[in-house]
C-alpha cells in the first residue's frame, strides 16, 4: 500500500500599514518594548476598537489578487482564549464571513505551473510578544516579559485547501505568496522578521483514497528551509507510524529546529474551544461595490502576469519565475537591458548571474547612481561583436560597479579591446613560434597540450587583446603547415 | 430657597442673574453629601477638594457673563464604570480597586467641555451586573426614600445621589434597565437613549450591544440637557451613530400603545395603576391610547440572560492580573490569572461569566446564543412593525416598588425578573425613559416607562415632559437636606 501526503497551509502576513488595526498607534519596528501603546491595544477597561480602513483595503486587495469571492457583508468575530500577551484575552478575527473565499494561487516549480486552491482570506489582529525566562514555554517559565508594540498590528490570514502534496509545493506556495504580498505593497514580506508566519496541516492516506488521514498541525517553522524539512520529517513520521500499525493522533506538533524533528505540543482533547461570536463593538464589515472598485485600481501587475510578460521576451518559465521574485530594480533593469539588446538569455544571465554575483561578493546592495541603464547592453554588445572577451567583460563590470566611468572607457584604458585582424594575429603567432621553437617541436612530436601554452603566451604578449578563439584557430593552422 | 432642589435650567438662570454662584451650589451639594453618605453610601469617592477650584472658575465665568453652557457649574455624579482621567474606576469590583484610568471617557470629555463639575464616583453593582446595588465589593447603597430598601441597580449610587441631592444630576449606564429601574425606585427621571447615540468609549463594557450611558435626573428637561451635551457620533466608538433625530408628534396627534404583556401576571397592581393613571390623563388630553400585544416581549429575560452574559464573558476576560488591577500570584502565568479572577470577581459576576461561556461553547452555541440572537432579531422586527401604528409605548418601569435590602439576594431569578419591563428597550436599541408618577402605599416611588422608535429621543423627551407636567409628581425623599 502506497501512502500519499496531503498538506494545507495557514499563513499570517503582517500588513505594512502605518497604524494598528483597531487604534491609531504607530506600527513600529524596534526592540525597545512597549513604546507604541494606547488604551485600546493594551485592553484597558472601557477602550473600544475602530477598524483601520487601509488594512481592510489591503486584505481586500490580497483576496482579489488571488481570485477570491469577496464577502460584501463581512463580520468581525471574537476568538476567545487566555494568554498573557493577548490583552483582551480575545483576539478580533473573522469566522464564517471572511473578506475572501475560494481563490487560487499559481505556483511554479522548475518549468511547471501548478495551482493551489485558497479556502479563505481574512483579517486578524496580532498579539503582543512574550519572552519566557527559565524555559521557552509558558507552562514552565519562571517569569514572562511582555511587549505590546505588536499587539493590534493588522494581519491577514490565508488558508489553503488541503491540496498541497509535497514540501516542494509548500515552499513554492510560500515563495509565491511572499512575492505577491510584496508586489501588492501590503507587507515587507520579510520572513526573518516574522512578516510571514506559517503553520502546516499534514495527513497521509492510502493512494486513491477519497478520505484524508488524521490531521496533524505543525507550528514553529520560521524559514522556508524549516518548512521544507518539517514537512518532510512529518510525512515520513506518519508513514512510518501507519506502516507499523500505530494510529496517528490529531494534535499540534512543534518543529524543533535544532533536533530537526516534530514533537507533541497539545492534543485535540486539550485544544481550545475558541467560542467565536460576532464582536458587538464592531458593525458589519461592508465591502461595497464602490469600495471594491476603488481597491481594484490599486492592483499592480501580479507575479503571474509578470511571468507571462517575461516569457514573451524569450525567457523560460523558471527564468521568468526567478525574475518575478527578484527585487523591483532587477525586474526593471531586465526590461531595459532586454529592450536594448533584444537578447533575453544574455540579459538574464548578465543580470542574475554576473551582476548580482559581483554585487554580492563586493557587498554592494544597490547599484551605484552612475550605473547607467545603457552599460549592460553596451557590454553585451561588445561581447557579441567580438570586441571584447568574456573575461574582459567581467573586468569591465567590476570596474564600473566601483568607479564612475563607462564600459568603453574601461576597455580603452585597459586595452581590453581584442584584436580581430587575422593578419595582425598571424604576425604575432609567427613571432611566438620563432621564440618557442622547442615547444613547437614537442607539439609536433605529439604533446598537444602545449598548444594551450602557446595561446597563453600570445595572450600575454598582446595584453589579452587578441580574440582567443581566432588565435587558437590560426595557431593550429600555422603549426600544421 | 435650596438651590439643590432646582432643575438645571432654574439653576442656570440664577447663575446667569448672579443670584447664585456655582461655588455656593457646590458647597450645598457637598453639605447634602455630608448629611446622607453615611446612611446611603451613594458615592464611592467624593471629589470635593479638587473641584473647588473648578467651581471658582465657573463663578468667574458667570461673573463676567462668559458662560456658554447650561451645565457650567452643575455638579454631576458619575457612575464608577465610566472613566475619568487620573481617577479610580473600580466598577465596584475588588478586581479594579486599585485601578486609575489614564484617559477620559468621551462623555466625560464632553461634560468637561461644558464645564460641568463632578461630585465623585457612585456605587454600582459590580461591573453593572445587578438590580439592587447590593453586588458591590465596597458595600451596598440604600434607597434615600427608606433606607430599608434598595435604590435599584445597577446605577443605584447615581440614583441615590440625585435623590439625596448630593448631586444635581448623575450619569448611569443601562444594559437591561440599570438607569430606569433605580430612577423609578428613587422617584427620579431615568433616560436610556437610543443605542449608539451616546458614545460608549470609556464606559467599562458589560454587554457591548446593550450598554448605553444616560442621565438620572430630577426632571425630564434635565435629562434632555444632559443628553444633548453627551450625545453625538464618536470616531472612537464604531457603534456610535450620527444623532439624526426623527421628529414624531408629541402632542395629541400621537398614538399611544399600552403593552399588554407588561400589564399581566408578575406586575403588581400598584405598578399597573400608575400606567392606568397616565393613560386616563392622556385620554383626557385627546391622545389615542390602545392596548397592543407584542408577544415576543415574554421572551425578553431569556434572550437577555443569554446575550448579556455571553458578551460579558468576553468583555471581562481582560481582567487577568497581567497588566493592571488586582494580581494574586501563582506558580505560573495561568495560575496567577486563575487566582486573580477567583479572588477579584464577586459571585454574580462569576455566575454570568459562567453562563455566557457555556452559552458560547462548542455544541451549545446554536442552541443558546444562536437562538437568542435570532429571537432578538425577531423582537427588533416586531417593535419596528408596532411603531408603524404607534408613536409611544407605555408600561410600568418595574413590576413592583423597590424591594428590601437582602430580600432577593439569595434568589437571582427573582432579582432578574425586576428588569422584565426595561430589558426589551436594550434588546431592540430603543430610547426609553422612566418618569416618576406616584407613591406606593409604603410611600415608595413608582414610575412609568415610555419607549419610542430608535432616534426619536427628542420627541420621546418632549412627550415625557407632557406626562411629567400633567402628573405633577413632586415627592422627594426626606431627611437629607
Amino acid at each position: 500500500m502506497s501512502l500519499k501526503p496531503t498538506i494545507g497551509i495557514e499563513t499570517h502576513i503582517e500588513l505594512n500599514t502605518k497604524t494598528k488595526m483597531f487604534c491609531r498607534c504607530a506600527v513600529v519596528d524596534t526592540d525597545e518594548p512597549n513604546i507604541s501603546l494606547c488604551p485600546t491595544c493594551i485592553g484597558l477597561p472601557g477602550a473600544l476598537p475602530v477598524p483601520n480602513k487601509k488594512a481592510i483595503e489591503f486584505i481586500t486587495l490580497l483576496a482579489l489578487s488571488t481570485g477570491c469571492e469577496i464577502t460584501s457583508k463581512g463580520m468581525f468575530h471574537r476568538k476567545n482564549y487566555f494568554y498573557p500577551d493577548l490583552p483582551k484575552n480575545y483576539q478580533i478575527s473573522q469566522f464564517d464571513l471572511p473578506v475572501g473565499l475560494n481563490g487560487e494561487l499559481e505556483i511554479i516549480i522548475d518549468e511547471n505551473k501548478d495551482y493551489i486552491e485558497i479556502e479563505r482570506v481574512h483579517m486578524e489582529e496580532d498579539t503582543g510578544k512574550s519572552s519566557h525566562s527559565g524555559s521557552g514555554r509558558i507552562e514552565s517559565a519562571t517569569s514572562t516579559a511582555l511587549d505590546f508594540n505588536r499587539s493590534g498590528v493588522p494581519l491577514v490570514e490565508i488558508v489553503t485547501k488541503p491540496v498541497i502534496s509535497s514540501s516542494k509545493q509548500a515552499v513554492a506556495y510560500i515563495e509565491e505568496l511572499r512575492q505577491l504580498s510584496i508586489d501588492l505593497n501590503i507587507s515587507e514580506g520579510r520572513l526573518e522578521k516574522g512578516n510571514l508566519r506559517f503553520d502546516a496541516n499534514i495527513s497521509v492516506a492510502p493512494e486513491g483514497s477519497t478520505e484524508l488521514g488524521t490531521k496533524v498541525e505543525i507550528k514553529n517553522m520560521n524559514s522556508l528551509r524549516s518548512l521544507e524539512r518539517a514537512i518532510d520529517y512529518e510525512i515520513q513520521r506518519q508513514i512510518k507510524a501507519l506502516e507499523e500499525g500505530v494510529e496517528i493522533v490529531q494534535e499540534t506538533r512543534h518543529w524543533d529546529e535544532n533536533k530537526e524533528m516534530t514533537s507533541t505540543m497539545r492534543s485535540k482533547e486539550g485544544s481550545a474551544d475558541y467560542r467565536y461570536f460576532s464582536d458587538p463593538d464592531l458593525p458589519d464589515m461592508l465591502l461595497s461595490e464602490d469600495f471594491i472598485a476603488e481597491v481594484e485600481t490599486l492592483m499592480p501587475l501580479l507575479p503571474k502576469a509578470q511571468r507571462e510578460e517575461l516569457m514573451t521576451t524569450g525567457l523560460s518559465l523558471s527564468q521568468s519565475n526567478i525574475l518575478s521574485k527578484s527585487d523591483e530594480w532587477i525586474k526593471k533593469l531586465y526590461v531595459k537591458v532586454f529592450d536594448q539588446t533584444k537578447d533575453s538569455v544574455a540579459s538574464y544571465n548578465w543580470i542574475t548571474g554576473e551582476l548580482q554575483g559581483q554585487m554580492r561578493k563586493a557587498n554592494i546592495e544597490v547599484l551605484p547612481e552612475w550605473f547607467n541603464d545603457d552599460y549592460l547592453p553596451e557590454i553585451i554588445e561588445l561581447i557579441k561583436s567580438d570586441k571584447i572577451s568574456f573575461t574582459s567583460a567581467k573586468i569591465i563590470l567590476t570596474e564600473i560597479l566601483t568607479t564612475d566611468t563607462t564600459p568603453s572607457k574601461v576597455a580603452e584604458e585597459n586595452n581590453l579591446y581584442q584584436e580581430n585582424d587575422s593578419e595582425k594575429i598571424s604576425e604575432m603567432i609567427n613571432h611566438i613560434i620563432e621564440e618557442n621553437q622547442d615547444i613547437v617541436d614537442r607539439i609536433k612530436s605529439g604533446e598537444d597540450k602545449l598548444v594551450g601554452f602557446l595561446v597563453g603566451q600570445l595572450m600575454k604578449q598582446s595584453n589579452g587583446s587578441v580574440n582567443p578563439g581566432m588565435a587558437k584557430e590560426l595557431l593550429l593552422k600555422e603549426l600544421e603547415d | 430657597m435650596d438651590a439643590s432642589q432646582l432643575s438645571i435650567r432654574e439653576i442656570n438662570s440664577l447663575f446667569t442673574k448672579k443670584e447664585l454662584k456655582p461655588s455656593e451650589l457646590y458647597s450645598k451639594v457637598f453639605e447634602n453629601a455630608a448629611n446622607s453618605e453615611a446612611a446611603l453610601h451613594a458615592h464611592l469617592t467624593l471629589f470635593e477638594e479638587e473641584n473647588i477650584k473648578k467651581a471658582a472658575e465657573s463663578d468667574k465665568r458667570f461673573s463676567k457673563d462668559e458662560s456658554a453652557s447650561l451645565l457650567d457649574g452643575i455638579p454631576i455624579a458619575i457612575k464608577d464604570n465610566i472613566n475619568i482621567k487620573n481617577y479610580k474606576t473600580t466598577c465596584s469590583s475588588k478586581m479594579l480597586s486599585n485601578y486609575t484610568s489614564p484617559y477620559d471617557a468621551t462623555v466625560i470629555k464632553k461634560l468637561k467641555e461644558h464645564n460641568a463639575l463632578f461630585t465623585g464616583k457612585t456605587n454600582l453593582d459590580e461591573f453593572a451586573m445587578g438590580s439592587s446595588t447590593e453586588n458591590s465589593a465596597f458595600g451596598l447603597t440604600k434607597n434615600p426614600w427608606n433606607t430599608d430598601y434598595v435604590p435599584g441597580g445597577s446605577s443605584g449610587g447615581s440614583a441615590a445621589s440625585v435623590g439625596a441631592r448630593s448631586s444635581i444630576a448623575a450619569l448611569g449606564s443601562d444594559t437591561g434597565g440599570s438607569i430606569r429601574q433605580p430612577a423609578s425606585f428613587c422617584g427620579l427621571v431615568g433616560f436610556k437613549p437610543t443605542y449608539g447615540t451616546v458614545s460608549r468609549f470609556g464606559l467599562v463594557a458589560f454587554a457591548s450591544s446593550l450598554d448605553q450611558i444616560g442621565p438620572i435626573t430630577k426632571t425630564v428637561d434635565d435629562s434632555r440637557i444632559i443628553f444633548s451635551s453627551i450625545s453625538g457620533k464618536d470616531s472612537r466608538d464604531a457603534t456610535s451613530v450620527i444623532n439624526n433625530q426623527l421628529d414624531i408628534p408629541s402632542d395629541n396627534a400621537a398614538t399611544i400603545g399600552v403593552i399588554k404583556e407588561l400589564m399581566e401576571d408578575g406586575i403588581s397592581d400598584e405598578a399597573k395603576n400608575e400606567v392606568n393613571k397616565v393613560v386616563e390623563i392622556l385620554k383626557s388630553k385627546g391622545y389615542k391610547v390602545k392596548e397592543i400585544s407584542i408577544p415576543i416581549i415574554k421572551l425578553s429575560i431569556s434572550i437577555y440572560y443569554l446575550i448579556a452574559p455571553a458578551e460579558c464573558s468576553a468583555n471581562l476576560a481582560r481582567f487577568d492580573g497581567v497588566r493592571y488591577g488586582l494580581r494574586i500570584d501563582g506558580n505560573t502565568s495561568y495560575e496567577m490569572m486563575e487566582n486573580t479572577r477567583a479572588e477579584g470577581f464577586g459571585a454574580e459576576v462569576k455566575r454570568r461569566i459562567l453562563l455566557g461561556t457555556y452559552a458560547l461553547s462548542a455544541g451549545y452555541y446554536d442552541e443558546y446564543y444562536g437562538k437568542a440572537l435570532q429571537a432578538r432579531k425577531e423582537m427588533i422586527d416586531e417593535f419596528a412593525e408596532t411603531f408603524k401604528d404607534f408613536d409611544y409605548l407605555i408600561s410600568p418601569t418595574t413590576p413592583t416598588q423597590a424591594f428590601k435590602s437582602g430580600e432577593k439576594t439569595s434568589n437571582p431569578l427573582e432579582m432578574y425578573m425586576s428588569d422584565l419591563c426595561t430589558i426589551p428597550a436594550n434588546l431592540a436599541g430603543l430610547p426609553a425613559i422612566s418618569i416618576p408618577t406616584g407613591l406606593s402605599k409604603d410611600e415608595l416611588p413608582l414610575g412609568v416607562q415610555v419607549m419610542s422608535k430608535p432616534l426619536s429621543d427628542n420627541s420621546l423627551l418632549d412627550f415625557s415632559e407632557i406626562i411629567e407636567n400633567e402628573v405633577q409628581f413632586d415627592g422627594q425623599p426626606k431627611g437629607w437636606l
